[in-house]
């Protein structure tokens, strides 16, 4: 073999052997690889430990423990609490009584007192009272209340609360929770999916059971609708004039670069010239989804209107062409073929720059959705503008500030509902574009 | 262009169709063609020839003031269809889109139905009152682009499903269903196979006895086969001009024969 080389007049070696050069460039290619299988990895690992550490925190949020109750309260009693100073305590008060006579009738823990009974279900008064009020035919006849216990039971079931973190508690105490464990094996406490975590609206501090996140899903859905309705038409007609009618001269070219740069602005920049504009000057209302919609859309304009400029420019000139050679005018072969073709990649950049904005909270600091307890649901479709209001990712962020570690747990729970959302809309995204994806 | 007393309004025969005098093409500093005089006549094939980025393409295109969408183009001099300036401050070039048809180089139809391909220019210059109308324009054009019989049975087919010769042909039916009255090709044979090349040049045959015909090709046997009168351009200048047989036989410049002959270009 050696002889044949030494002998023949080739200049490279044989190809069964690799030669050191060669050797070591398929070595850095292998590392390449390598490297990138590595990181490729590495972020597979931290969105796999992200999201088992959301579902695991947030998980709970969509559960709650009730105790259910058959009671019958009659004209005399609802007419005493009503007259009452303190009505919604006359209720609790009310309650806790018939909860505590039941008990001992059926035999479970004589020895229970009322305190306790009234530290297991916490503030129950408000929800009763509002019962009756808007159902006074069911007085005198036996409803089964299913209300919610106090958060401190509902942590107990949560695995937030025991014994020992109860020491020192005066809301609940470790007697208690043998009082609890009686009542749950008595049926009387369950556990359930809570709905009201989905249609609910915001609660105080004291009421972290009471906090849903319907509310200021209502109030992202009316910045969302603002931000739709603006930005998409003001975006696609700002791209296409820029695209394909302007000149292309100095003044379009700072154009350009403004709007390159304005998508790199930090939001809170725009929540601060809203509060500025739309607010103090213009006094629009304050925490209004309006306010938040005219900032957010201020802040997707620019990705919409870069997202929009690539698709039309990906459009190929011949079909520009053909359909001016045909003697279409300038307007035509834009409006007949080139936004058509360009369609899909416009709805794209539409839905991510929406959900861009649909998880954007520093702007919404800054306009007052974020200080406001979203209580009430908006009366109407007008007043959905323009009735203070939070949104989801801001009502996030208050239930994370706030110190109940209930609360916390229901921030988790909110995080997924806004994921779930983000989801979807990236879903729509990918639908609508292998529906409206043409060829040519 | 700038020259606003009036028009000579005399053209030498009834058969001039185009008369371009004293053109000038600039794209931003570079001087694309120098002072171009041409008459192409009418109900005739001419070919303009010469080697690439001599600037045949640019003087076509300044014949349907394509050039119009480029914004660092400038055209002098005046180019007269008809006897009408088409760089007159009063033409609308979308009027004279219609009237002068173009074929581009690459097969372009629209990513629509075959028919929508033919029928959107009549649509948009209202030629049809109703769908029966349009329906005879589809066909009429179809058959003059030679393609009726293969396609129809599947009109509502895409044009962009058609082989390549096919969708060539269909784009001069789109170009012929607007009636035009002078019919430019820019390279119509270039991405397309000796098979459908022969169909296509056949069919531009066919088109000589309705409209004047314009091709750009890089064919010289393609030019003697099709065109009765040929320019060859060169450097941004027209260099000869005249019968087709002529310019092929006995040349009268020297830059015309040793391009022929494949000396240059």
């Amino acid at each position: 073999m050696a002889d044949a080389t030494a002998n023949s007049p080739r200049r490279h070696g044989s190809l069964t052997t690799t030669d050191p050069r060669t050797k070591r460039r398929n070595a850095a290619e292998a590392r390449f690889r390598a490297y990138g299988i590595a990181a490729i990895g590495l972020g597979l690992f931290f969105l796999v430990v992200l999201a088992t550490s959301i579902i695991r925190s947030g998980v709970p949020a969509f559960t709650t423990t009730v105790v259910s109750l058959e009671m019958n309260v009659s004209q005399a009693e609802y007419d005493e609490a009503e007259s009452g100073m303190l009505k919604t305590a006359a209720y609790t008060k009310l309650f806790i009584t018939k909860l505590g006579a039941q008990l001992r009738e059926a035999g479970i823990g004589d020895d229970v007192q009322d305190d306790a009974i009234e530290r297991i279900m916490g503030k129950v008064g408000s929800d009763m009272r509002s019962f009756y009020q808007e159902n006074p035919d069911s007085i005198g006849e036996t409803v089964t209340f299913t209300l919610n216990a106090s958060s401190r039971v509902d942590g107990y079931f949560k695995g937030r609360v025991n014994r020992e973190t109860l020491v020192d508690s005066r809301f609940l105490v470790a007697t208690d929770l043998d009082v609890v464990d009686a009542l749950t094996e008595a049926g009387i406490i369950t556990r359930q999916f809570d709905w009201g975590f989905l249609t609910g609206k915001d609660a105080g501090v004291d009421n972290p059971g009471g906090a849903g996140i319907g509310a200021s899903v209502i109030g992202s859905f009316f910045m969302m609708l603002v931000v739709l309705v603006l930005s998409l038409p003001i975006g696609v007609a700002a791209s296409i004039y820029l695209e394909e009618f302007a000149p292309k001269n100095r003044w379009t070219d700072i154009i350009e670069v403004n709007i390159s740069n304005l998508a790199a602005v930090p939001s809170i920049v725009f929540g601060i010239l809203g509060l500025a504009v739309f607010i103090q000057f213009a006094g629009l209302p304050q925490s209004a989804p309006l306010v938040g919609g005219l900032v957010l859309t201020l802040m997707t304009l620019p990705t919409i209107i870069i997202s929009t400029r690539a698709s039309l420019k990906a459009v190929p000139p011949s079909i520009r062409d053909a359909a001016l050679g045909v003697g279409a005018s300038k307007m035509q072969a834009v409006f007949h073929h080139v936004l058509p073709l360009a369609a899909p990649g416009i709805l794209t950049g539409t839905i991510i720059g929406l959900a861009q904005a649909l998880g954007e909270t520093a702007p919404l600091l800054l306009i007052g959705m974020v200080g406001f307890v979203a209580r009430e649901y908006p009366g109407g479709f007008i007043e959905g503008f323009v009735e203070p209001n939070s949104a989801m990712p801001a009502q996030i962020y208050t239930w994370a500030a706030r110190s109940d570690v209930a609360f916390y747990e229901k921030a988790w729970g909110g995080i997924i509902v806004l994921l779930v959302f983000l989801l979807i809309m990236n879903a729509i995204a990918i639908v609508l574009r292998r529906r409206f994806e043409r060829r040519w | 262009m700038n020259d606003m007393r009036p028009l000579e309004r005399i053209v030498d025969t009834d058969n001039i169709k185009i008369s371009a005098k004293g053109c000038q093409v600039y794209y931003g500093d570079t001087h694309a063609i120098k002072d171009v005089d041409v008459q192409i006549e009418d109900k005739t094939v001419t070919a303009f020839i010469g080697p690439s980025g001599c600037g045949k393409s640019t003087f076509l295109r300044c014949l349907n003031r394509m050039n119009d969408t480029i914004d660092i183009c400038r055209i002098e001099g005046e180019i007269l269809l008809d006897g009408e300036n088409i760089y007159d401050k009063k033409v609308d070039p979308v009027q004279l889109r219609a009237k002068v048809g173009m074929v581009f180089q690459k097969p372009n139809p629209f990513p629509k139905s075959i028919y929508d391909n033919v029928a959107y220019g009549p649509r948009i210059h209202g030629l049809a009152k109703n769908k029966a109308d349009l329906d005879v324009i589809v066909e009429k054009s179809l058959r003059r682009g030679a393609i009726w019989d293969e396609v129809k049975d599947r009109l509502d087919a895409p044009g962009t499903g058609l082989s390549g010769g096919q969708q060539q042909r269909l784009c001069i039916a789109r170009a012929v269903a607007t009636e035009p009255e002078v019919l430019l090709m820019d390279e119509p044979c270039s991405a397309l196979d000796p098979i459908a090349t022969g169909q296509v040049e056949e069919l531009i045959d066919e088109l000589r006895s309705q409209y004047s015909v314009v091709i750009v090709t890089h064919s010289m046997q393609q030019a003697a086969r099709v065109s009765q009168k040929t320019a060859f351009f060169h450097l941004g200048n027209l260099v000869e001009f005249g019968e087709t047989g002529q310019i092929f036989t006995k040349p009268e410049d020297p830059r015309t024969e040793s391009y022929i002959s494949g000396k240059i270009g």
